[in-house]
Parts: C-alpha cells; sequence; structure tokens
C-alpha cells in the first residue's frame, strides 16, 4: 500500500474524550507509525475542501470519536470516505475503567495513558492495512 | 421572558489537526472557557456543525458567536456562517501571531498555555473580545496564571436545549429559534400574540419585507398550540 493511512480524530473540544482522541492520533502519526500515516483537518473536510475529500476517497481512513454523535466518522463518510476502521474512545474506558481523564484540557496520566492504549490499537490496525495493502 | 440559557459568547475553535495552529487555537479557547471567562462563554465541537441537528445549529444562531481559526482557510468562521449565522468575531491565529510578532510553537501536541506565550496572547485576545461583544468592562487578565484560578470545566453546547421548531413561511421552511418555549410560557402567562411576536423577535432576526408572513405564519402556529395545549384553570 503506497498511500498513508490517514488517521482522523474528532477533536472534540467540549469533551475530554475527545482530548484523548486527538492525543491518540498524534501519537500514532508522530511516534508510532509516522512514516506511513499522516492527519487531516476534520473541519477542512467537513468545510468540502477540495483535497481534503480527495485523500480521505483515496486513503485508508481511521476515525477516532469521542461521542457517540461520531462526527470524524460522520464526516468522513459525508466526504465520501469509508473509514477503514472506527475506533471509540469509549471503548477503552470500558477496558480500563481505571484511568479516569482529568479534564478536557489537562489529560493528567491516566488520560494519556488511555490515549496510548488507544495508539496501541490504532498502530496494529495501521499494520494490519498496510499488510493488506 | 422565556426562560432561555444565559446569554454566552459561544466560541467557536477550528481545532486543525494538521497545524500547531489548530492547537493553539483549541488550547487557548479551552482557556477562556475554563479559566478567564468561564461564566460567559460556551463552545460547541466545529464538526458537529454537520454531524449534528438544528439544536446543534440553534446554538451559533442563539449566541454571539467569535470564531477562531488557525490558519487563511477560516474553516470555524465559514462554517459558522454557512450552519448558523455570520460570527460576531472572528480572528485568525496566523495573522495576530505575525502582528505581534510571536511565532507559532513548534508542536502540535498538547500545550501548556502557562508556559507557551503565543497561546497565553491569543486566549487573552479571545476574552477581550469576549467583553467587548458583552458590553462588560473588566480589568485586564494579563499575567494570570492557570494554578491562581479556579479552574472550571469546559463543556460543550450540544445538546444545548435551545429549542426550534420550523415553520411555512411564505413558501420557504424557516426554522424559528426558542419558538416551542415561548409559546408555552406565553400560553400559560395568558399573553397576547403581540407578546408573543415581540419575544420571538429578541431571538429570531425577521427581514423587514417578510414580516406579515412572519407574524401570519406564527399566529397560526400559535394558534394550534393554544386549540391543543391542555386547558388551564384560571
Amino acid at each position: 500500500m503506497k498511500r498513508r493511512v490517514l488517521i482522523i480524530p474528532c477533536s472534540g473540544i467540549g469533551k475530554a474524550y475527545g482530548s484523548v482522541g486527538r492525543e491518540a492520533a498524534y501519537q500514532v502519526v508522530e511516534e508510532l507509525r509516522p512514516d506511513v500515516t499522516e492527519t487531516v483537518c476534520l473541519s477542512l473536510l467537513t468545510m468540502g475542501d477540495a483535497d481534503a475529500h480527495a485523500q480521505v476517497r483515496e486513503s485508508p481512513t481511521i476515525t477516532i470519536d469521542g461521542c457517540p454523535t461520531a462526527c470524524a466518522k460522520v464526516n468522513v463518510e459525508a466526504a465520501g470516505g469509508k473509514p477503514a476502521a472506527e475506533f471509540r474512545v469509549f471503548d477503552v474506558y470500558r477496558a480500563h475503567r481505571e484511568l479516569k481523564v482529568r479534564s478536557v484540557s489537562d489529560l493528567g496520566e491516566n488520560g494519556l495513558a488511555m490515549a496510548h492504549i488507544l495508539a496501541e490499537e490504532i498502530a496494529a490496525k495501521v499494520d494490519e492495512l498496510k499488510d493488506e495493502g | 421572558m422565556p426562560v432561555l440559557p444565559k446569554r454566552k459568547v459561544g466560541l467557536v475553535s477550528c481545532s486543525g489537526e494538521e497545524l500547531a495552529e489548530g492547537t493553539l487555537a483549541r488550547v487557548a479557547t479551552l482557556y477562556v472557557l475554563e479559566q478567564l471567562r468561564p461564566d460567559d462563554t460556551a463552545t460547541i465541537c466545529l464538526p458537529l456543525f454537520l454531524a449534528g441537528d438544528d439544536k446543534e445549529r440553534a446554538f451559533a444562531r442563539f449566541f454571539p458567536t467569535i470564531a477562531i481559526d488557525g490558519c487563511a482557510k477560516r474553516c470555524a468562521a465559514r462554517a459558522t456562517e454557512k450552519h448558523s449565522a455570520i460570527p460576531t468575531a472572528s480572528l485568525v491565529i496566523s495573522d495576530l501571531l505575525a502582528a505581534r510578532g510571536l511565532k507559532a510553537p513548534s508542536s502540535r501536541r498538547q500545550m501548556d498555555i502557562v508556559k507557551e506565550p503565543a497561546a497565553n496572547v491569543v486566549a487573552h485576545e479571545i476574552a477581550r473580545q469576549v467583553d467587548e461583544i458583552l458590553g462588560v468592562p473588566r480589568q485586564p487578565v494579563a499575567g494570570l496564571r492557570a494554578e491562581e484560578s479556579e479552574a472550571a470545566r469546559a463543556t460543550c453546547s450540544c445538546g444545548s436545549d435551545i429549542p426550534v421548531a420550523h415553520l411555512n413561511i411564505a413558501g420557504k421552511d424557516v426554522e424559528v429559534i426558542a419558538l416551542p418555549l415561548i409559546f408555552e410560557q406565553a400560553h400559560q402567562a395568558g399573553e397576547t400574540f403581540d407578546q408573543v411576536f415581540d419575544q420571538i423577535r429578541i431571538y429570531n432576526v425577521i427581514p423587514g419585507e417578510a414580516e406579515l408572513a412572519y407574524r401570519q405564519a406564527i399566529q397560526r402556529a400559535y394558534e394550534a398550540y393554544c386549540a391543543n395545549a391542555p386547558h388551564l384553570e384560571s
């Protein structure tokens, strides 16, 4: 697979899980799989930017959502993309209820740990997609 | 007057994931929401404008808004205008930093606003604009450090409970903000239709040339509401 995998978090500004998703996305694209992943501004996608739309239509895309509204998934689909995988921060919390995120602006140790667990799961999915490609 | 959410300034931040300025927009907005003006501001996730419903979009029609954008593509301002109303104020971080001779942070990861001068400048500029919109004179807040202030929790306004209704007015589908609540409370208080219409005007822009059509459509809707509402004991 030549194209980089797009990692698109919702970045929900009013919810701590939005911050967890955003941090997880950066951990993947900057630390865990920097050579094979990238991100794109969700706002740009939402506003119909032609380049952003082309990216999600042509690249394998992974969405990360912080709340049930699933803005990342909904907006990728509205742009003509089909997420190859959809992650929900809440699922990580369900598996690790000991991790309580401090706040939307300060994840705290637990929030960062939650982001890291999610990032590792996403990185594994990226590997799968690259192998399939 | 219906009991609607307190009038606040809505902050709509771009949060652009690709750029450090996007993180800066997000961090500075959160600082205003949590520390500088917690009682006077509210926010909404920008992508929710598309993913959300009428209630989400009513948020930015009900509240005066400030769009905070990381770059010249101005996604937050354009989205607010497209889905709700023209922002009351607009701020582009790349322009603001250039005007103040500041550099954008080198990293787009989590930022500590206390240690990041650019984020501090942006946050205080947003707070200044909030005060200007609300007409509230305040002492300068520059230099306030996060640990000196009791932090509030930023929450979004999705599901902010600003009720809306759709009416067919002169052949067009028109969203009328706060109409259900105004009807309910006016009916309970036994108010006249003129009083109802005056309240509708407060929360909605009614074009002068369409006023008669608005009045007729809303009056019909109010009469229908009263006919179906529970009988009130006098």
